[in-house]
Parts: C-alpha cells; structure tokens; sequence
C-alpha cells in the first residue's frame, strides 16, 4: 500500500535518500540495506571534477547542521566508470543528482550520463546549491533560466526529470510553475536554507565560506510551508525534503502535498532509519482505514 | 566490516576530575577493532543534536569495548549519565589504526583525553616493545595513573601538582634529548595546539611521527564529506574524499603521519 508510480516509474515506497547525505550509496552498504529506500539520489555530480571547498566545511547548530562542501565531486567522467556498476547493483529506484554553473555543463553532464549503461531512473537538477560561488543558485533563482534549463534538458532524456528547488527565493511556486512548464516530471524541495555560525572566542565563522546550507529538524517547518505552497500551485508532483526524522514526518509531508519525500541530515544519526519508517507507515494507514497512498498525499483538512 | 550496534553499558565511571571511562557490552565491534579505530556513538535515544559523537577507543576485548571522555558538550554531557544496563547504539570500528610495523622504541604522547587512543595502543604493546608514555593533564586531579618513572611512565601537569612540571611536549624534551627521540617513533593524540607543536618538532628533527586527529563528523563513514584535511599527499583517492587536495579525517584518517598534513589545526 506504499507504493506508488511517478510518471511510468514504480517506487516501492515513498523514502528516498537526499542528495549527498548517502554519497554514492556504496560508503553505508556494510550498515544499510539499501533495497529497503523507495529510492536513492546520489551526491551530486559536475561534468569536471570539483576539489570542494576548504574546512571547516560544517558545523551542529539548534536541531540542525550548517555545511558548506562546495559539491566535491569525482566528475561525471569518472562518476560513469566508477560510480555506476555500483549503482546499477542496487535494489531501488536510482536517480542522479546533477549540478552545474552553467547551462552547458548541465547538458553535457546528463547528455554522457544518458549514454551511460546506468540502470538510473530518472535525474534530480540540483539549480539550488547555497554553497557554490560561480552562481548555481542563479538558475533557481530566475523563472526565466528555469525554465529554459528544465526544457533543454527535457529535450536529451525521456528519464524522469526532476528540477530540486531553492527556498532561498521570494516565490517558491513561480520557480516551480517555470519547472513544470519546462517539461519537468516533479519538483524536489527544499534545499537547504542559507544560514550561518559563529565562534564568539576566535570571532570567526563557524563555516570556512561564512554562509552554508542549514538542514536538519530545524527546518522541517519551513519545509512544509513550501510544500503547502507548491501543492495549490502545480499540477506535476512534489517530492518533498527538509528536516524528515521520523515516520510521523513522512506522513505531515504527504498530507501537505508531497508524493514522495527524501530523508537527509538524519541519515547521519540514523543510517538505517528507512528500515523502519515503512512499517510505522503501514500501521497508521492500517488504523486509518488508507488503502492506497495516493489517498493520503494532499489529504491535508482545511477549513474553509 | 562496520557494524550498528546496540552496546549495553557495563559501567561508566568518573575516573579523574571530570573524566569518565564507559566499558560497554559489544559483539561485533569488539572483535574487529585495531588500536587507533574510533567509533560514532549515539549519546542517547532523545538526544536532539543531528550528529553522533565519535570516541576513539581506549580498549576492545572479544566482548566489551571501553572509551575515555571529558563531559564538556551536548554529547558527553548525556553519555556522563548513562547507567549499567543501558543501551547505547553505535557504529563502528571506523577509520584507520595506529602502523606499528617497525621494530623501533615507541614514545607515546597523550594529552587530555587524547589518551583513549594511546592508551589502547600502549596496552597492546608495552610487553613486546620499549614503550615509554607520557600523559599530559592541567593538575593532578586529572590523572588516574601513575607517575613511573622505573616502567617509562611520564605523567606532566601544567601547576607541578604532579609528576613533570609543564605541558606534554616540555615533559618530553626533560626525559628524552631530540637525538635520543631520531631513533624512535612517536604516537600523539591530545589538544591540536599540542599536536601541531609536537608535528613540527617532529618534522624539524626528522623523527617519525603519528597523529591521532579530531575534528568535527557528521556521518563518520565517508558521505557527508565535513571532516576535510588538506594533505599534502596528491593521492588522487576517489574512494571517499573524489580528490587530491583533501582527505577525510574519518575514512582517511583519523591517525596521519605527520609529513602527509599541513596542520593538526583543523
């Protein structure tokens, strides 16, 4: 009864790991069943490789964490020799985050992932990086460049593609409806929030870069909010991201909207947590007489 | 092989001013440890922190583990009051071990709590090798050996309450001269400002040298990519850390040689 199709693809469930807080799925294998995840979205991947950015590189704050990697990245080139018969062994749905600068290294990066022989479903566009100076925010910024991303893409690959967005933008939905009009198959949100810390002895930030991407339960609420939003304004649907920790979080998403949802900073505290959140599931679903899924996602009761 | 395990604690117990020792009950983990391996510990269920606490090991048998630890954050604030019988979940063995594959005299250097590691190390090896260990601390409340001069025991404290007078490295350079030290090797572990002090004599004098360092993790097992090092290696390890430049103090680490690092300030 967790299952659930995204475009012609069957998710065995609606958990997913979040970009880059599950590497490239082999680094957890000895302590993860991974076949358990409805699906598993690796780190993201540049069509060069990237060193990241200098430590310290995060840092805990209240209920959450700050990081600032800079998309250290092995590059796609190697990602395809290296990184995909792993991949190709594992027992769910993969699909392969891609980031970029520019609009041609994201082309260049799926177009020799499509020619790739990956066992992937389907492709996250990372367009909301907070962490990366050369402007990969820029597109998750602007409708405009949304769109145009999504529809180039669009045009090189009948996989699902999927546009991750920024909440770091004054209308999430606007950036959405880009997507969606851009041929995107769903929505990922949210990426991180800019956020910073501060050493009050050394007086320095906390983040060798100054700002990062602040995760973790802190930013559930936020999370939510977004996906609220975006439920009343697309028709594709939403995959939603953002301080999950536990099943009763999964199912707060599903009610405001999300179809399927990803889990990330708690992977570190919890790397097995998939293997339960599916069970708790089914028991509130069994109690509250849902039969399919599909019954409770945007099932959210509001007065009138 | 790392294991998620469920570990019950034995005792824990505060064995100098403000420094605990756990020994927990351990299946898996304890029997694949190597001296020098850390695990990641879950403080406790309710803990609200995102990331778990990595410890390095002070002790592994077939089937318990111990740590040592200062109860000075969130994490060791919690860990201070786990009761016997509590159950404790943990990842481990994680990172590298101490190479002892030399037949040269060890100095063991452990200041604070680095001397989980050492302490592991010293144990596995006192009996075989010439092995002389020296603990720094800030007074004589935070020692629990002893002073021992006639079995190469060298315990310093900061105010002379103690032992040697002055800090770790001062304790070294009263036993050893920097040409006894050329023919030994040199295992550290303690406050990264002693480290560093430690490292670059080393690297001056052309003595080889072993550090244990800490920094902050997320995951500990190579994912989140937060515990970066620059190293001055170009291994072009793709394996965990996709570069050259940095390496990760958990998979890569946590024990360097110290010609390999730029710093122990991380």
């Amino acid at each position: 009864m967790l299952a659930l199709k995204l475009k012609d693809i069957i998710f065995k469930n609606p958990i997913m790991v979040a970009s880059g807080t599950f590497g490239y799925g082999n680094e957890a294998s000895d302590v993860v069943d991974l076949s358990k995840f409805g699906g598993i979205i690796t780190k993201s991947v540049t069509r060069y490789p990237r060193e990241g950015n200098p430590p310290p590189r995060i840092c805990e704050v209240s209920s959450g964490m700050l990081n600032s990697i800079g998309l250290a990245n092995v590059g796609v080139e190697d990602y395809v020799q290296e990184k995909i018969p792993f991949l190709n062994k594992i027992n769910s749905n993969v699909i392969i985050n891609i980031a970029g600068t520019k609009v041609e290294d994201y082309i260049e990066t799926l177009e020799i992932l499509e020619t790739a022989s990956g066992n992937h479903v389907g492709y996250e566009i990372n367009i909301s990086c907070p962490n990366v100076k050369e402007g990969g925010l820029e597109f998750g910024v602007s409708s405009k460049l949304t769109k145009s991303l999504t529809k180039e893409l669009r045009l090189r690959t009948k996989k699902l593609l999927i546009m991750k967005l920024s909440p770091n933008v004054t209308s999430i939905s606007e950036i959405a409806q880009a997507a969606q009009e851009g041929g995107a198959d769903a929505v990922s949100a949210i990426n991180t929030l800019v956020g910073m810390a501060i050493d009050i002895n050394s007086r320095k930030p906390k983040l060798s870069t100054n700002l990062g991407g602040l995760s973790g339960p802190c930013i559930k609420p936020v999370a939510l909010a977004n996906i609220f939003k975006l439920y009343k304004s697309l028709d594709i649907p939403i995959i939603g991201i953002g301080g999950i920790s536990n099943d009763r979080d999964v199912l707060e998403f599903l009610l405001a909207g999300a179809s399927l949802v990803q889990l990330g900073t708690i992977n570190y505290k919890y790397p097995n947590l998939v293997a339960s959140i599916p069970q708790a599931m089914e028991e509130y679903f069994n109690l509250n007489d849902i039969n399919d899924i599909n019954e409770i996602i945007g099932a959210l009761r509001l007065d009138d | 092989m790392i294991f998620n395990e469920i570990c019950e604690v034995i005792y824990n117990k505060e064995i100098a001013k403000n420094i605990f020792e756990a020994k927990l009950l351990s299946d898996k983990i304890s029997k694949s440890t190597k001296p020098g391996q850390f695990v990641n510990i879950l403080p406790s269920i309710e803990f609200g922190n995102v990331m778990r606490r990595p410890m390095s090991l002070s002790h592994q048998d077939s089937e318990s583990i111990n740590i040592i630890y200062k109860s000075i954050g969130d994490g060791t604030r919690t860990m201070k009051g786990w009761k016997k019988g509590e159950k404790i979940d943990i990842i481990g063995p994680l990172g590298n071990y101490w190479n002892i594959n030399h037949n040269k005299e060890l100095i063991l250097l452990a200041g604070g709590v680095g001397i989980a590691p050492i302490l592991n190390l010293y144990n596995k090896i006192k009996d075989n090798r010439k092995t002389n260990l020296f603990i720094g601390a800030r007074d004589r409340n935070e020692h629990f050996l002893k002073h021992d001069e006639n079995n190469d025991i060298y315990l310093s404290t900061d105010d002379g309450s103690y032992g040697i007078k002055g800090n770790l490295f001062n304790a070294l350079q009263k036993v050893f001269s920097t040409k006894d030290l050329q023919d030994k090797v040199m295992y550290v572990c303690g406050p990264a400002i002693m480290m560093e002090v430690v490292s670059k004599f080393a690297l001056k004098n052309n003595i080889e040298c072993f550090l244990a360092l800490e920094t902050i993790m997320a995951c500990g097992i190579g994912i989140c990519q937060g515990c970066t090092l620059e190293t001055n290696k170009n291994s072009n390890n793709k394996e965990h850390s996709y570069r050259s430049k940095y390496e990760l103090v958990c998979m890569d680490g946590p024990i360097f040689n110290a010609k390999e690092i730029k710093t122990c300030l991380l």
